[in-house]
């Protein structure tokens, strides 16, 4: 698919939004959490090295030296342990002529290393944070606060590896990414099903306007959701009207038929009733009315089926329909005591068209057959792939293979004798070319001539 | 033989009338559907030429109507709606034969007679009763092959007979299917049309039923 016709489907659309709606949700999310979690460690480290803190000033005192000592070593093993990670030191400011003086007492974690804080002055009693190197060039993160006891001023400080911070923070991470991961692809995935339950209705329409199309259904059928069910209600609407402007243009049409053909036939007749006194005139009235006759069969059954033709909806079952014609044609043609055979047909083929149309297509080659057959004639119909083929045969003598193409056209007729339009092949082969079909003429094996209707057939 | 005519143009149906009359059958006109309903239902027409398009009630249902009662004439449906629907629909409703105008007067008369001659059971064109001899098509009769001068109203009445024949025919059946519905009948008037075919024909032709009518006997 190309993008433009992504772009153009609704599918592609509704996805597309909600997956870049669950990735920055899931983006957002982790970010977030991830942060939130780092500043709760990072409180959580500062938190238990000040209370480091507050152990180490609440066991500090003099000795008789004016030494400052410790009342009790603090117990963590980790500040016994040589570079630990926890470290504790305890340096003496700079004051009234003393010298300043590093790590007057250290933990044994520190082994023989100098934690080099900063230069700073905090206010006696005050907590100040910082990132100092440490031993062996870890990163490390301390408190420390300033004292004075019996006027020594003292400074005490509490560092611990930043490692004890981040090692935490990113196999949380870690974790809360897979999970994010893991939830993002199922929200793609219920993404991706509501969208094919949601759309799931005008899929569903688009069936039933193809049976509509196809000629299975006149309307279009079934169960649609709310939002859907007014479109299809004013489609069916607009069908139905279609429908019934066609039924009044086909009863206007035939109104027009009747107006005109009533005065020619009183025309015709006059004429003919005056035939012995002026024969001349009596030909030429019988001959023009005959023309204006043709033209009115030709073009009424032309227009009638092109304002149907391409009409969606319309299917006609074969079966009735040839039926209803061979009992008119055995009480039409009933002098002529023809066997007329229709071979038995499945009940499932239907032409998709109107009904008038086939008849009038059927009408006319059995109407013909029955015209020229000696005895005999046949009827048999099968489905091809979306095609159906009716065959009429006859017996009688047939039409030469130079003269069929002829008889297609319209207003020529084979011979003038018989009875009739003489359009009859003509029109027959007209409305099947505005349905999409063609009809074919051939030598039958019955010896006569061979009419073959292939036309759409309705599913 | 009288035939129904029913057709909304007045032109058109005199036209038909005439025709039918110099084919030696009786006419009657219907003008709307209503009438034609009436006159096909109460009075025994031989044959109906029905058009379609008509005011009040339209042939179709006309035609329809009379089956449904029972009618069984043969009905020639004459109409300018000549697609094979209306010709389905037409002859779906009980029609026996289907012809569009415009027509020609000799076609129609020739679908009429074949339709008279197959309601009477007969195939052939030409009725044949021992030595008499009936064309259908140029209404002429022969005795022994040579041809009678007859009236009008001989020939109808014989007609009938021959239609009919190894029936016994009653006066009031002759009288009904030789006038014209609105003509003076009196069915004395039989008695002489009688009287004077027998002259024509070989003696003991017509038979007459006591009591019941008259028998045209094919020769045993």
């Amino acid at each position: 698919m190309t993008f433009a016709a992504l772009r153009g489907s609704l599918r592609y659309r509704l996805l597309l939004g909600t997956l870049c709606w669950i990735a920055a949700s899931i983006f957002v999310a982790g970010w977030g959490l991830g942060k939130l979690f780092h500043q709760h460690v990072e409180t959580q480290f500062h938190a238990e090295l000040t209370i480091h803190l507050d152990q180490l000033t609440a066991q500090l005192a003099l000795d008789e030296q004016g030494r400052p000592e410790l009342a009790m070593q603090p117990g963590d093993p980790r500040l016994n342990q040589p570079f630990a990670g926890l470290y504790w030191q305890i340096d003496r400011l700079a004051e009234a002529g003393f010298p300043a003086e590093s790590a007057v007492l250290r933990s044994r974690s520190l082994w023989d290393q100098v934690l080099d804080v900063p230069a700073d002055a905090p206010v006696t009693g005050e907590v100040h944070r910082h990132r100092i190197a440490g031993p062996q060039g870890a990163g490390l993160g301390m408190v420390e606060r300033r004292v004075s006891i019996d006027g020594l001023p003292l400074r005490l400080i509490v560092a611990a590896d930043e490692n004890l911070m981040i090692e935490p923070v990113s196999r949380f991470q870690g974790e809360l990414w897979l999970a994010l991961g893991i939830l993002g692809l199922g929200l793609a995935l219920a993404a991706l099903v509501q969208v094919f339950v949601g759309t799931a209705p005008l899929r569903s329409l688009q069936a039933a306007l193809g049976r509509v199309r196809g000629g299975a259904t006149r309307q279009l059928e079934g169960a649609f959701p709310t939002e859907i069910m007014p479109l299809v209600t004013e489609f069916n609407s607009v069908l139905t009207q279609n429908a019934e402007v066609i039924e009044r243009a086909r009863t206007q049409a035939g109104n027009l038929a009747h107006a005109l053909k009533t005065p020619l036939s009183v025309l015709a007749n006059a004429a003919n009733a005056t035939g012995g006194e002026d024969g001349e005139l009596a030909r030429l009235v019988a001959a023009q009315v005959e023309i204006a006759r043709k033209q009115v069969d030709y073009h009424l059954a032309r227009a009638q089926a092109a304002a149907t033709a391409r009409m969606p909806g319309a299917r006609t079952p074969l079966q009735p329909a040839i039926e209803g014609l061979v009992r008119t044609m055995q009480r039409i043609h009933a002098a002529r005591n023809l066997e007329m055979v229709v071979h038995p047909l499945a009940p499932a083929l239907a032409f998709r068209g109107e009904e008038h149309d086939l008849q009038e297509m059927l009408g006319n080659l059995i109407d013909n057959a029955c015209k020229w057959a000696i005895s005999r004639i046949e009827i048999r119909a099968h489905a091809g792939h979306d095609r159906i083929a009716i065959c009429v045969d006859d017996d009688g003598k047939g039409i030469a293979s130079d003269q069929r193409d002829a008889m297609l056209q319209r207003g020529v007729r084979a011979d003038q004798q018989v009875p009739g339009t003489g359009l009859g092949l003509a029109i027959a082969s007209d409305l099947a070319h505005l349905y999409g079909g063609h009809l074919a003429l051939a030598d039958s094996p019955q010896g006569g001539l061979r009419a073959t209707l292939t036309l759409p057939a309705a599913r | 033989m009288r035939i129904l005519v029913v057709e909304d143009e007045p032109m058109l149906a005199a036209q038909l009338a005439e025709g039918v009359s110099a084919a030696g059958y009786v006419a009657d006109i219907a003008r709307n559907g209503a009438d034609a309903h009436f006159m096909g239902d109460t009075e025994p027409y031989d044959a109906v030429v029905l058009d379609i398009g008509l005011p009040q009630m339209d042939g179709i249902t006309v035609l329809k109507k009379w089956r449904a009662a029972g009618r069984t004439m043969p009905v020639l449906i004459l109409t300018a709606r000549d697609s094979w629907h209306e010709k389905v629909a037409g002859i779906d409703a009980g029609a026996d034969d289907y012809l569009t105008k415009p027509f020609h007067m000799e076609e129609l008369l020739a679908r009429l007679r074949a339709l008279i001659r197959r309601a009477g059971g007969h195939a052939s064109t030409e009725l044949v009763c021992g030595p008499l001899t009936l064309d259908t098509r140029s209404s002429r009769v022969s005795v022994n092959g040579r041809t009678l001068t007859l009236t009008g109203h001989e020939y109808r009445v014989l007609a009938y007979l021959i239609h009919h024949r190894d029936e016994v025919v009653s006066r009031g059946d002759l009288t009904e299917h030789i006038y014209a519905q609105d003509f003076d009948r009196d069915s004395n008037t039989v008695e002489v049309f009688i009287g004077r075919l027998r002259k024509k024909l070989p003696p003991e032709l017509i038979e007459t039923v006591r009591g019941l009518g008259y028998r045209l006997a094919s020769p045993q």
